[in-house]
């Protein structure tokens, strides 16, 4: 299992097909935003957005999309806010933001979002 | 969800009712036309010809359309997102069908997509132009200092426009208050920067364009309303002063220390700004050397736009546009929405520009400052500026399409000028339809996180307890008659 520093740091990158993305790490998400869609609701009744942890990776399915790639331009990204599995989740410090980035032959590019990316959570 | 259904039922019920009482108005109307030999030309100079009026059931397309920007986002967000293009485009066709086929005026259609045209070409390249800039602000926010950057982008409205200034700095305004930030701020921004700013010069905001296209100097509108601007700019910002000083959020938990560091980067991209500005002039009403493209629907200056939108994309720098999470889906939301918008408003504004003539000697200055105010909050406020400013021209029997006969009416009688100015460019901060850099404020604060309200919450919470009144205020000191 691969930590959140280890796939920043070496530059690991996820896969995404259709509207699924897939995470090369398990982590507790707080919120992601797609597009102008802010998600805080993953209970089994959300539209939104369907969370299912295996043991190396996370899926995603994102209900209101067929095809991300549609969707999501070049510069744009999906943005999650997540703690990483073991953290204490009500230590902020802990909270990551992480911006996904679509790129060609279903690679997800996963940067940890900078100063210059907007993300009020 | 329910109490959005009860809104938009009572919304629906209202203009339905407004559609009856044009169709009421309608048999007046057309009784009189028969009597006068009246005819439409909706402020458009190369018409000289006569048409019927459009039948008062077709101002439902528009109707429907306004509902469905209004209730899509809310109720059915996602059906609206994959469809609001064939929708707004099927509308649109429906209107132009109806005038071809029907009423067989090509003229009307075919001077709307010009405008159309000339709207999009200037919006999209202003878009893409400020999309490669990313302006870096090290600063703690503070009341004081959000309201220094409200009257800068407030003034910067009048240079670069409203949707170049809205672009330009919404990213930086929130960054600066990225610890403390909460609907009211991105609010506050579109009133001020994204509309009100924006009523000193032409460039401004596109009604005082298109006036300076029919013949209103270029500098009457700052030697005229900056008087009018000023107050209402201060006092908005007095406003949201009181309020922004009430937020305590973020105080507690950032300690941070701040450089006071301003930074810019993408300096070739003022370049291709300074080049729109330029090239607003560029039209054959206004400098006669410059080639008219007629019967084309675009001319050199929009030739010109389309051009920066591409250059200014291509050139620019892929670490900003990163930064900037640029994306062309905000103009293309307003592209699709406002084609629908504008064809589908061409019989209401024909209406309304017929009941404005018929009935102008009852219209005083406080009448067309408010119904241009208020149709301008939901229409396009261009459109509507030229209908007012031919109706008020039609009280001195001067028309519209001459320009030495609006100069005529500018040095005649500035009241009238001056309150469908002013509340062409003012009431668009009412609504997120009100003006094109509304939808684009609000579609960027949504993809940074934050939560906007909806449509009817805009208004009932924001606009119409905080604007209304200082609209009252405008009109009892400037406008009353």
């Amino acid at each position: 299992m691969k930590t959140i520093d280890e796939i920043i740091n070496n530059k690991y990158t996820g896969l995404y097909y259709g509207n699924r993305v897939i995470l090369p790490f398990t982590a507790f998400f707080i919120e992601i935003i797609i597009e102008s869609d802010i998600i805080t609701d993953f209970s089994i009744s959300s539209k939104g957005v369907l969370l299912e942890t295996h043991e190396n990776c996370t899926n995603l399915y994102f209900l209101d999309y067929k095809n991300l790639k549609d969707s999501i331009g070049k510069f744009e990204n999906i943005k999650l806010l997540i703690v990483e599995n073991g953290k204490d989740v009500f230590d902020l410090k802990n909270h990551r933001k992480l911006a996904l980035y679509l790129k060609d032959n279903h690679i997800l590019e996963i940067e940890e979002l900078d100063n210059d990316i907007l993300f009020i959570d | 969800m329910k109490n959005n259904l009860i809104f938009t039922l009572v919304i629906a019920l209202m203009l339905l009712l407004t559609v009856d009482s044009f169709s009421t108005n309608y048999k007046n109307i057309d009784q009189v036309q028969k009597e006068n030999s009246v005819t439409i030309n909706n402020g458009d100079s190369n018409s000289h010809e006569g048409h019927e009026l459009p039948a008062a059931y077709m101002v439902i397309p528009f109707v429907v359309l306004l509902m469905m920007i209004a209730t899509g986002p809310i109720m059915y967000h996602h059906f609206w997102e994959r469809n609001y293009p064939k929708i707004a485009i099927a509308l649109g066709l429906f209107t132009t069908a109806y005038y071809v086929l029907i009423l067989h005026d090509t003229h009307s259609v075919m001077h709307t997509f010009a405008e159309y045209l000339s709207f999009i070409a200037l919006l999209s390249s202003l878009f893409v132009a400020s999309g490669g800039i990313l302006i870096k602000v090290d600063k703690k926010a503070t009341p004081m200092l959000n309201v220094l950057f409200f009257l800068f982008g407030g003034v910067l409205a009048n240079i670069i426009g409203t949707t170049g200034a809205s672009m330009l700095l919404i990213r930086p305004f929130i960054k600066i208050n990225k610890h403390r930030i909460k609907p009211y701020h991105i609010i506050f921004f579109i009133f001020v920067i994204s509309n009100i700013g924006g009523a000193l010069t032409p460039i401004g905001d596109p009604p005082l364009f298109l006036g300076f296209l029919r013949g209103v100097p270029f500098f009457w509108v700052i030697s005229n309303v900056w008087y009018i601007w000023l107050p209402t700019i201060l006092i908005v910002c007095f406003v949201f002063y009181i309020i922004d000083s009430k937020n305590k959020t973020g105080e507690e938990t950032v300690a941070k220390e701040y450089s006071g560091k301003i930074e810019f980067k993408g300096a070739k991209n003022v370049l291709f700004l300074l080049v729109i500005i330029l090239s607003v002039f560029l039209d054959p009403g206004v400098i006669s050397w410059v080639p008219s493209l007629s019967p084309l629907p675009i001319g050199i200056r929009e030739i010109i736009m389309f051009s920066i939108v591409f250059l200014a994309y291509r050139h620019a720098d892929p670490a900003i546009l990163k930064a900037n999470e640029f994306d062309f889906e905000p103009i293309k939301e307003v592209a699709f929405l406002f084609i629908g918008i504008f064809l589908t408003m061409i019989p209401a504004l024909q209406l309304i520009a017929y009941q404005a003539r018929v009935y102008s000697d009852l219209l005083h200055a406080d009448s067309f400052y408010w119904a241009t105010g208020i149709l301008s909050s939901f229409l396009d406020n261009a459109p509507t500026y030229l209908n007012f400013l031919s109706a008020a021209m039609g009280k001195y029997g001067l028309n519209i399409n001459n320009s030495t006969e609006v100069f005529d009416f500018v040095v005649q009688d500035k009241i009238y000028l001056q309150a469908i100015s002013v509340a062409a460019v003012f009431f668009g901060a009412m609504t997120y339809i009100g003006n094109g850099p509304n939808f684009m404020v609000k579609s960027i604060s949504e993809r940074a996180g934050i939560k906007m309200p909806s449509f009817f919450t805009y208004m009932i919470k924001y606009s119409i307890p905080l604007l209304i009144p200082i609209f009252i205020l405008v009109w009892f000191f400037f406008f009353n008659s």
